[in-house]
C-alpha cells in the first residue's frame, strides 16, 4: 500500500524572533516492509543552517536554525511510502515463548544494549503504582508473550477512554491511569509502562495512521495528525507493533517516523526561539493513500 | 603548641591515623622540621599569623556562595593557617595512581560514547550507564580528536586509617577548587615563605600552564590564535569568585550563556564590536544545563545549538558534555577489574569501599548495613543528596529502604571512612580535624600523559569526628604541601617558555552593559550619599526646633531627597503630629532599606552586583575596595536607627567610593570598559544634577530660604568652593545656575558632563553606524549640549509674582532631563540589544478522530 504524508507545522510570533533552533522528527524510516521512495521538505523561512542527522535509537532527524528576524515559521515534511504487511503478521501469538523467558534472557549480556535499554524507566514512562498488578492480568504466568500483549493491548482499549485534550506533555502517567483518559500518546505510554514494569522491553512507535472516511462521505484532508503506538520485542520475531488506540496488531495502516524511549526522545518538533514571548501553533497532517 | 596536640590525641585515644604523629606519639619525619617552626612561633604567634592569612585572603576578594543563607553571598574564604603534607614518597605513589587512574577512567569515558564493548562484555553492568542520567545519548559518537576526552579530572581522596590513600569521589564534570588553590598558596607563600622555602615545598603554577597550553591546543580551526572562553554560571554561583580568578589570571574571557550565541553552526561572543568566533569553551556549567534545546529544557545558564556545534565539530568544549557519567560511585567496584582488562594493571590507589545495588547481594549487604554506610544516588545532585545511614531515624531508615528496593541500580552504598586527622589552629588551639584532599589532573595532550599538580585543595571538617566534609555544609580549605625535590623533568618544563598568544581583549556586551550600570550606580550612590549628608545635617542641627514644621528648607530638602530617590513617601500623607518621628523612620528608610527601590542601601547593593559581575575587568585592588564598601554595608544596616552612627557610615562611603574611582582611572586602560563605565557614571550625574536643582532651585520662596538652599545645591555638588573663588559675592541664582548648568571648565556642570559622555561615546566601536553621521544616541546628546549652551540664565530665574515656583527653569531642567535619559535609552539599545529572552515549544501530539 502506498501512502502520500504531508506534515505541516506553523508557528506565529506575535513580536518578530531573531532566532530559533529547531529539531524535527517527521522523517519516516525505512525498514524491510516500509518504503520511503520520496521525501523532501519545505521550511520557510529558509534555515540559516540545516542538517541531516541520526540519533543514538538510529532515527533520522533535521537540525536547522533560522538567523533573521521572522514572525511566522512553517515546516512542511512531504514524503512517499510504500508498506507491506509485516512479518510478526504471519506468527500466530499462542505459538511465542512464555513471557518469562523472554524476560530472564533480556537481563542476560545475551542480549544487546540496543533492546535492553527499552525495558528501563524513562522520564515519561515511570513504575507507578499498581501498573504491575495490571499487567499480570493479562501476562498469566506460563502465556505465550504475544497472546498476553494482545489481551493487553485490548484491555487498555477497552477501559480508557479517548479523551483530546484531557491530558497534555506534563501530565503523568499516574493521572492517566487513575482518570483512564488521554490520548494515542498516553495510551502508547500506558502499555510501555505495563510491560516493562515486568521486564519486558517496550518503546515507543511516532508516526501515522490512515484515516478511512467516514461511508458516503470525502475524506478530510488536514483532520489528521501525528500518531503514536507501541512496540514489543519478542526474540524469534523481534519488534512487534501494537496500537491500543485502535486495539489492533499493527498491519499495512501506519506509517513509522521514529523509535523512543518515549514521547521525550522523537518530539516531531521541537525548539527555541528567541522573541517576545507567546506562540500560536497550528499542525496538520495528511495522510493519502495513493494508487501504483 | 605540638607537645599539647600530641599529649590531646593520646589523652582522647584518638584512633584516626594521623598525619603529623605516629600511633606511638613520635612525630613523623616530614612533619619533623615544620613543627619545630610552629613550636618556635608558638600559639599566640600562629593566631596571629592566621589572622593575616585571613586578611590576605580577603584583601584579594577570595570569597565562597553559599547557597540558601542570606548573609551567605560572597562569603570570605576560610584558610586554616596549617597545610596537609605529602611526602616525597607517599607523593609519586599518589601521583601514579591519579596518573593512572585518569588513564582509565578516559579510557571507560570513551568506550561509553563509541562501542560500548564494556558494557557488552558485561564489565560494566548495563543498568548502571543506561540508567544513569549522565548518560547523554545526543552525545553518542562525538569525540574529539586524539586519545584524550577527559581534560581535567578531580580525584577526592582521604587516608584511612592503614595509612593508605583511598579515593572518595571522582569529579569529572567540571572540578571546582583550582583557583581556590591558587589563592591559598599565594597568601601562604606571603605569611609564610620561610617554611615554604626551607621544606621545599613543591610549586603548583606550572598546573596552571598545562592547562592553558592543553585547552588552547584543542583549538580545531584556529590554531594560531584561539579564543578560549570560560562559561561560567553567573555571580550567584557558589565558586564564581573562582571562575573570574582563573578567566582573569589565565586570559580566557569569562563568559555567561546568554553572552555566546550558535549561527551557521559556529559559537559566537556577543561583543561590542560584534559577533566573535570562540574556539574552545571551558565550563563551570554542569552539563545538563548546556544547552536547552537538547537537554534540559528550562536553562537559562547554557547556549541554544551548543550541542550541534559540538557535533559539527565547530567548537571544543572540557570537559566533553556527558563527562559526568563517571561521576558515579557505582562504578566504583568495577574498577579493578576494569583497571587489569583496559590497562594490564592492578588498580593503584582504591576507592573506599563501595557496593552498587544493583546487583543482589551487594544490595542486600546495603539494607542489612544502611546504618554504618554512606549512601549515594548514583548521580550526583542537590535533589539526591548522600545520606549517612547511622544519622536516619528508624521511620527514615525504612523510607531509604524503600526507595532502594524500589530503585536498586540508582543507589550504592560506600563505607564511612575514618579520614585522618591534621592538626588544625581552631580557637587559639592546635586540634586534629578529619582531612580530605582534591587533586587536580589535566590531559597533557602534547606529551600524551596526565599531569598531576603537586599540591591541592585540602579541607578539614568544621566540626570535630565529622567526615563528611564540603564547603557548602561548610569546611576550613588547607594549602597542599608536596615535599620535594621536584622531579627533573618539572625543572625542564620550566626552561621552556610558555607561548601567551596575544588574544585581542573583547568585551562581551553583557559584561559592557554591567560597567555601564556599575557605572551609573557608582555616581547614583555618591549623589545620593552627598544629598543624605546635607539632609541628616539639617535634621540634626533643627532637632530642637519646635516650629520645624514651617521650616521650608528642611521641607524641600526632604522633597528633594525624594525627588532623587524616588523612595520618599509624599511628605503631605506622613502624619503631621508625630512629624519628627516620622520623618526620622523616613530617613532611616531611604538610606538603609535595601528593599526599597531607589534607597541608599539598594543603590549601594547594585553597585556591588554589577561591580562583582565585572569582577574579571577590575583590579585586585578594585575588588578590594568593592569589598570594603560591602562591609561598610553590612555596617550601616547593623547600625539600625542610629543616625549618629548612620552618618558616619556616609562619610565612608563617599571615602571608599571616591577611591574606586581613582583606583579605576588610574588603572583601566582607556578601552571599551573604561568608556562605558563613565558614560553610565556621566549620564547618571548629569540628570541627577538636573533633578536636584530642580527640586531645590525652582521653588518661589523667601529670599534667605533661596540663599539657604542655594548653598546647599553648591554643597551636594562640590561647588561652593569653586563658586567663592569665581564670582567672590554672595549667592545668586543666575551665577549658580551658570556654574553648575554651563560653565564646561567646570568638571561638575551638565554642559561639562555631557561633552564627556559624547567623547567617551565617540571611542566606542562604531559599526553600529554609517561612516560620517552621528549616532542617534550623539545626535540626542548634540541636543541636550545645545540647549544647555544656548539658555539664558538669567531668562530662566525669572519669577511671577504669584507663580508657585519658576516655571521656566522646571520645564527647562525637564527636558534637560527627558533628553539625556532618551540619549541613555539610545545608547543602551545600541550596544546591549540582546534583551530578547528564550523560549521552547514542543509540539502536541493529537489523534485522529476515529
Amino acid at each position: 500500500m502506498k501512502f502520500q504524508i504531508t506534515h505541516n507545522t506553523r508557528y506565529e510570533y506575535p513580536l518578530p524572533a531573531s532566532l530559533c533552533h529547531n529539531i524535527v522528527y517527521q522523517v519516516p524510516g525505512v525498514y524491510d516492509f516500509q518504503q520511503v521512495h520520496k521525501f523532501g521538505w519545505q521550511i520557510t523561512p529558509e534555515p540559516n543552517y540545516l542538517a541531516n542527522r541520526k540519533d543514538f535509537f538510529d532515527n533520522d532527524y533535521i537540525y536547522f536554525s533560522v538567523q533573521k528576524s521572522h514572525q511566522k515559521l512553517n515546516v512542511e515534511i512531504k514524503s512517499e511510502v510504500e508498506i507491506i504487511k509485516p512479518v510478526w503478521t504471519d506468527f500466530l501469538p499462542q505459538n511465542t515463548k512464555p513471557w518469562e523467558e523472554v524476560v530472564a534472557w533480556l537481563h542476560t549480556i545475551e542480549a544487546s544494549n540496543e533492546i535492553r535499554q527499552f525495558y528501563l524507566e524513562s522520564k515519561h514512562i515511570t513504575f507507578i503504582d499498581g501498573i504491575r498488578e495490571y499487567a499480570l492480568t493479562s501476562f498469566t504466568p506460563g502465556r505465550p508473550i504475544m497472546q498476553a500483549m494482545l489481551d493487553l493491548n485490548e484491555r487498555i482499549n477497552k477501559d480508557f477512554k479517548f479523551t483530546p485534550g484531557f491530558t497534555d506533555n506534563s501530565t503523568p502517567l499516574a493521572d492517566v491511569f487513575t482518570y483512564k483518559k488521554g490520548v494515542c500518546q498516553d495510551f502508547a505510554h500506558f502499555a510501555i509502562a505495563c510491560v516493562r514494569s515486568i521486564g519486558l522491553a517496550g518503546r515507543y512507535v511516532s508516526g501515522y495512521i490512515e484515516t478511512l472516511p467516514p461511508p458516503g462521505k470525502p475524506r478530510l484532508v488536514g483532520a489528521d495528525a501525528s500518531h503514536a503506538w507501541m512496540a514489543l520485542y519478542i526474540p524469534e520475531i523481534g519488534w512487534v507493533e501494537f496500537d491500543a488506540t485502535n486495539n489492533l496488531l499493527v498491519n499495512d495502516r501506519h506509517i513509522r517516523v521514529a523509535n523512543g524511549r518515549d514521547f521525550a526522545d522523537v518530539v516531531p518538533l521541537k525548539g527555541i526561539v528567541y522573541s517576545g514571548g507567546g506562540q500560536k501553533m497550528i499542525v496538520s497532517v495528511d495522510v493519502k493513500r495513493i494508487e501504483g | 603548641m605540638i607537645n599539647g596536640y600530641l599529649s590531646e590525641r593520646l589523652k582522647n585515644k584518638v584512633t584516626f591515623f594521623d598525619e603529623l604523629a605516629a600511633p606511638d606519639g613520635t612525630i613523623r619525619e616530614h612533619w619533623k622540621k615544620l613543627s619545630q617552626s610552629y613550636e618556635a612561633l608558638g600559639l599566640q604567634k600562629m593566631e596571629e599569623l592566621k589572622g593575616e592569612v585571613s586578611r590576605e585572603l580577603r584583601e584579594n576578594g577570595v570569597t565562597y556562595n553559599i547557597y540558601g543563607d542570606p548573609d551567605g553571598i560572597n562569603r570570605p574564604w576560610q584558610l586554616d593557617p596549617i597545610p596537609m603534607i605529602f611526602n616525597h614518597d607517599d607523593w609519586q605513589l599518589m601521583e601514579k595512581g591519579l596518573i593512572q587512574r585518569a588513564e582509565l577512567l578516559n579510557l571507560i569515558l570513551t568506550d561509553i560514547y563509541s562501542e560500548r564493548k564494556l558494557i557488552s562484555k558485561g564489565l560494566i553492568p548495563f543498568e548502571l550507564i543506561f540508567n544513569h542520567k549522565g548518560f547523554f545519548r545526543q552525545a553518542d559518537k562525538i569525540k574529539i580528536d586524539g586519545e584524550y576526552q577527559l581534560i581535567q579530572y578531580s580525584a577526592d581522596l582521604a587516608r584511612g586509617p592503614n595509612g593508605k590513600m583511598w579515593v572518595l569521589h571522582d569529579r569529572t564534570d567540571a572540578p571546582s577548587g583550582a583557583g581556590y588553590t591558587l589563592e591559598n598558596r599565594a597568601a601562604m607563600t606571603r605569611v609564610f615563605p620561610d617554611m615554604i622555602r626551607e621544606n621545599e615545598v613543591r610549586k603548583i603554577s606550572a598546573y596552571y600552564q598545562r592547562l592553558k597550553t592543553t585547552l588552547t591546543k584543542l583549538s580545531i580551526h584556529n590554531k594560531e590564535n584561539p579564543r578560549v572562553v570560560l562559561l561560567s554560571p553567573g555571580a550567584a554561583n557558589e565558586t564564581y569568585f573562582e571562575h573570574a580568578y582563573l578567566a582573569s589570571s589565565m586570559g580566557f574571557t569569562l563568559v555567561l550563556g546568554q553572552d555566546l550565541t550558535v549561527s551557521d553552526g559556529y559559537v559566537w561572543l556577543k561583543t561590542l564590536r560584534g559577533l566573535e568566533k570562540v574556539d574552545v569553551i571551558v565550563r563551570r556549567v554542569d552539563d545538563v544545563f548546556c544547552d536547552p534545546l537538547e537537554f534540559m529544557g528550562s536553562s537559562q545558564l547554557g547556549v541554544v545549538g551548543l550541542m550541534e556545534s559540538i557535533r559539527q565539530k565547530k567548537v571544543i568544549v572540557i570537559n566533553p558534555l556527558g563527562s559526568r557519567i563517571l561521576e558515579n560511585p557505582g562504578l566504583m567496584p568495577f574498577l579493578p577489574l576494569l583497571s587489569r582488562h583496559l590497562l594490564g594493571e592492578e588498580l593503584i590507589l582504591p576507592s573506599v569501599a563501595s557496593w552498587w545495588c544493583g546487583q543482589k547481594k551487594e544490595k542486600q549487604y546495603v539494607l542489612d548495613n544502611l546504618s554504618t554506610l554512606v549512601i549515594r544516588s548514583i548521580y550526583r545532585s542537590n535533589e539526591n543528596p548522600s545520606v549517612y545511614g547511622g544519622e536516619l531515624s528508624k521511620k527514615e531508615l525504612e523510607q531509604l529502604k524503600d526507595k532502594i528496593n524500589a530503585h536498586p541500580y540508582l543507589y550504592a552504598g560506600q563505607e564511612m571512612i575514618n579520614s585522618s586527622t591534621t592538626p588544625s589552629l581552631i580557637d587559639n588551639n592546635l586540634e586534629a580535624r578529619n582531612s580530605v584532599f582534591r587533586s587536580y589532573i589535566v590531559a597533557d595532550t602534547e606529551k600524551g600523559s596526565y599531569y598531576v599538580m603537586p599540591g591541592g585543595l585540602s579541607r578539614s571538617s568544621s566540626i570535630q569526628g565529622v567526615f563528611i566534609i564540603s564547603n557548602q555544609s561548610g569546611g576550613i580549605s588547607k594549602d597542599t604541601w608536596v615535599l620535594g625535590p621536584a622531579p627533573a623533568e618539572t625543572n625542564g618544563a620550566k626552561a621552556a617558555p610558555i607561548i601567551l598568544q596575544q588574544v585581542k581583549n573583547v568585551l562581551p556586551s553583557r559584561t559592557g552593559e554591567s560597567l555601564f550600570w556599575l557605572g551609573r550606580y557608582l555616581d547614583r550612590t555618591v549623589n545620593t550619599v552627598r544629598l543624605l549628608r546635607i539632609v541628616f545635617r539639617m535634621y540634626n542641627e533643627r532637632l530642637n526646633d519646635p516650629n520645624e514644621e514651617s521650616d521650608q528648607t528642611s521641607i524641600i530638602l526632604f522633597k528633594s531627597l525624594g525627588m532623587l530617590t524616588g523612595a520618599i513617601s509624599d511628605l503631605s500623607l506622613i502624619d503631621k503630629k508625630d512629624l519628627k518621628k516620622n520623618l526620622e523612620k523616613e530617613l532611616i528608610s531611604v538610606t538603609t532599606d535595601s528593599s526599597k527601590q531607589g534607597s541608599l542601601a539598594h543603590s549601594l547593593q547594585l553597585f556591588l552586583s554589577n561591580g562583582y559581575a565585572v569582577r574579571d575587568r577590575l583590579s585586585l585592588d578594585t575588588w578590594r575596595i568593592l569589598d570594603s564598601i560591602q562591609e561598610e554595608l553590612e555596617l550601616m544596616k547593623a547600625n539600625g536607627n542610629d543616625l549618629q552612627k548612620t552618618y558616619h557610615n556616609l562619610d565612608q562611603f563617599i571615602i571608599k567610593m571616591m577611591a574606586f574611582v581613582g583606583l579605576n582611572s588610574n588603572n583601566m586602560t582607556r578601552a571599551s570598559s573604561w568608556r562605558l563605565l563613565n558614560i553610565g557614571r556621566f549620564i547618571e550625574s548629569s540628570i541627577n544634577t538636573c533633578t536636584i536643582l530642580n527640586a531645590m532651585l525652582s521653588n518661589n520662596v523667601k529670599l534667605d530660604v533661596d540663599r539657604q538652599l542655594m548653598e546647599l545645591a553648591l554643597v551636594c555638588n562640590e561647588s561652593l568652593i569653586t563658586y567663592r573663588y569665581l564670582y567672590r559675592s554672595t549667592l545668586q541664582l543666575p551665577e549658580v545656575l551658570n556654574l553648575l548648568l554651563v560653565y564646561e571648565n567646570n568638571p561638575k556642570s551638565v554642559a561639562f558632563l555631557i561633552d564627556k559622555i559624547d567623547e567617551n561615546l565617540a571611542h566606542l566601536p562604531s559599526n553600529h553606524t554609517d561612516e560620517g553621521s552621528l549616532s542617534p544616541a550623539r545626535k540626542k546628546l548634540l541636543e541636550a549640549l545645545t540647549m544647555v549652551r544656548l539658555c539664558d540664565v538669567n531668562y530662566l530665574v525669572t519669577l511671577q509674582k504669584d507663580d508657585p515656583s519658576k516655571k521656566e527653569l522646571s520645564n527647562f531642567l525637564e527636558q534637560l532631563i527627558a533628553k539625556l535619559s532618551q540619549s541613555s535609552t539610545l545608547i543602551y539599545e545600541t550596544f546591549f540589544s540582546h534583551t530578547q529572552s528564550q523560549f521552547s515549544f514542543v509540539n502536541r501530539n493529537t489523534m485522529p478522530e476515529v
